[in-house]
């Protein structure tokens, strides 16, 4: 690189070949299918060849690591019938996901009423919000030192009332209802904002009107807040409930992955992930899997018809 | 005059009511990470006592630093930021791309694919766990393995296995399509007839033109990638080297089993919680567009 001299201006040195290629996958016909390729090359790998293949893992017996052996219906047929356990952790499902709407929506609905009519929104909505982009391992955790039997925040709380002193997570009866709460508690945030979005979707007049006619504040919100909140009310509780259904990452962390006490918390995706990952059998756990997917399916399909004759279409 | 005295003190009942709800309701959201602050400055001593001590005496402000010399807290700092920006920015990149291509073009099968990634979402996570999970584990031709995808390990242990399954988001597509759908199709069609190739449109019209949507986007992957546990522990369970914060605190739980080390499990999780904090306080007005565009727009 010594010598000095400039070189002679010289044409790109792509050929007029190379130009024609650039300018044809620029194109107006080509290029949306380069913008799409990433997406497709990945729906290929982790979407449809892992339907496949969790259909084929459904029908044998495999461990992860020696060949699988094909068994037909088998895993099914044990999962639905034999099984003790599945039955439970699908009803467990069932009152996890419904408890939580039961219990949060109202709470939700309540507060962001009172939130849209409020000063400093920013600060309600700041604090309201930091459960929900809490990670699941600090919420389980730092649920588990607030309801900790004896000396928890809770129950000293309640001791100070003179109140019992309730096992949250260590009594068999309650603990599933103790999930639900911090499921709840971590929810809320979000729950209240779709609620306060609706609630600013209601006209001011529908107020302005009832108030001239004499209405209370009780009055106007039973009779005309909450009928016209009826689209974002089902919108919540069906994403809700579908949500919850394959929802069991506060579970497994909250109880050390055990679902306990007494498989009290297990819910089924946490069951399909102890048989997977722990009990190593990929098939049955890969049925259960598809089990429980055809139950959310199922309840799903219920659930748009009546979403749609709740008028959610005109949201 | 009587009537209207009335009318105002309902609206007084009304206030007392309406921001009572509020604070009772803000009590129940703080006390329990206030629970953890303090509990993150007990002495073994206070733990130990008989009933214990609530309020820290002695407050050990130490343990949050602590939990950088005891734990390996350094190293899942760097994980979490590192995957999660990563996924983020793949995440933006391939959603962008995507949902260019649905909102600005027409071409056969568009309508189709459309419908399918908004069928997608329908899929919940827990059907790809297991078969994901073997499909890095036998990827052929990587991390040892031959063409049968046998011999090695394939992706697992590598942070592809974590990165990878999280590069496109159904949901991100449809939402970047929707941002898109807003860009007037004349913009375009100047740049066009300027000899603009489709590439040259895309990064320096069409990109600079829905920062906002990206920008929200972009915090709402962040914020779910930074919790995200399930898969990443999965993955790695085997790989310490590679674990995040909220998984390697997790992981690590049974070296918290005694009152001493107890606080320093606590002050660990404030430290995972605070970058999260930290990022949603200064950037809260893009996360609240981000929630609403799929219940609002949908």
């Amino acid at each position: 690189m010594t010598n000095a001299t400039p070189a002679p201006y010289r044409q790109p040195s792509r050929s007029r070949r190379s130009w024609k290629v650039v300018d044809w996958l620029g194109s107006k016909a080509v290029a949306p299918w380069i913008f799409l390729a990433p997406t497709l090359l990945f729906a290929v790998v982790f979407f449809i060849l892992p339907l496949i293949y969790a259909t084929y893992i459904s029908f044998t017996r495999w461990d992860g690591l020696q060949p699988p052996r094909w068994v037909g219906w088998s895993n099914y047929n044990y999962v639905l019938t034999v099984d003790p356990v599945f039955w439970k952790t699908l009803w467990n499902t069932l009152y996890f996901s419904g408890a939580s709407i039961v219990i949060g929506v109202p709470f939700a609905v309540v507060l962001a009423y009172a939130f849209t009519r409020s000063r400093g929104q920013v600060f309600w909505r700041s604090v309201y919000w930091l459960p929900m982009i809490t990670n699941v391992v600090a919420v389980a955790y730092i649920w588990r030192f607030v309801l900790d039997d004896r000396y928890g925040l809770v129950n000293r709380t309640l001791a100070l009332l003179g109140l019992g002193a309730p096992r949250w997570l260590n009594d068999p009866s309650l603990a599933l209802t103790s999930v639900v709460l911090i499921f709840v508690w971590m929810q809320l945030g979000q729950n209240m904002l779709l609620f306060s979005a609706g609630l600013a979707n209601i006209d001011e007049s529908y107020y302005e009107a009832a108030r001239l006619d004499g209405a209370g504040e009780t009055q106007i919100f039973f009779q005309i807040t909450l009928p016209l909140l009826m689209p974002t009310t089902l919108f919540v509780l069906i994403t809700n409930f579908i949500a919850g259904l394959s929802y069991f990452a506060l579970n497994l962390v909250l109880t050390d992955g055990n679902g306990g006490p007494m498989r009290s918390t297990t819910v089924t995706g946490l069951y399909m992930y102890q048989t997977a990952f722990n009990d190593l059998r990929m098939g049955r756990a890969s049925a259960m899997a598809y089990i429980l997917f055809a139950v959310i399916l199922v309840i799903t399909l219920i659930q748009l018809r009546v979403f749609r004759r709740g008028g959610v279409e005109a949201h | 005059m009587a009537e209207v005295r009335s009318k105002s003190a309902t609206g007084t009942a009304w206030a007392i009511l309406k921001y009572g709800l509020l604070a009772v309701g803000a009590i129940i959201m703080l006390a329990p990470f206030g629970d953890m602050f303090l509990g993150a400055l007990r002495t073994p001593a206070e733990r130990l006592s008989q009933p214990p001590a609530y309020w820290p005496s002695d407050p050990q402000w130490g343990n949050y630093l602590r939990v950088f010399t005891e734990l390996p807290m350094a190293r899942w700092i760097f994980n979490s930021v590192a995957q999660t920006s990563a996924i983020t920015v793949l995440q933006l990149l391939t959603s962008a791309m995507a949902g260019f291509a649905l909102a600005k073009y027409r071409f056969a099968g568009r309508d189709f694919l459309f419908r399918a990634i908004l069928g997608a979402q329908m899929f919940p996570f827990f059907l790809f766990l297991i078969p994901v999970f073997f499909i890095l584990r036998y990827f052929p031709l990587f991390g040892g393995n031959d063409m049968l995808g046998q011999g090695g390990s394939g992706f697992l242990n590598t942070a592809s296995a974590i990165i990878l399954p999280f590069a496109v988001s159904w949901y991100g597509i449809f939402m970047m399509r929707q941002f898109f759908m807003s860009l007037p199709d004349e913009l375009l069609e100047a740049a066009r007839l300027d000899g603009a190739s489709e590439f040259r449109i895309f990064v320096q019209i069409a990109l600079p033109l829905v920062l906002p949507g990206l920008t929200t986007l972009g915090i709402f992957v962040f914020v779910y990638q930074w919790n995200e546990v399930i898969w990443t522990m999965t993955v790695t369970r085997t790989a310490p080297a590679l674990q995040t914060i909220p998984v390697g605190i997790y992981l690590l739980r049974g070296a918290f089993i005694d009152q001493s080390t107890l606080s320093l499990q606590e002050a660990a999780l404030a430290v995972s919680i605070a970058p999260v904090i930290v990022t949603f306080l200064l950037l809260q007005r893009f996360y609240i567009r981000g929630l609403t565009a799929g219940a609002i727009k949908g």
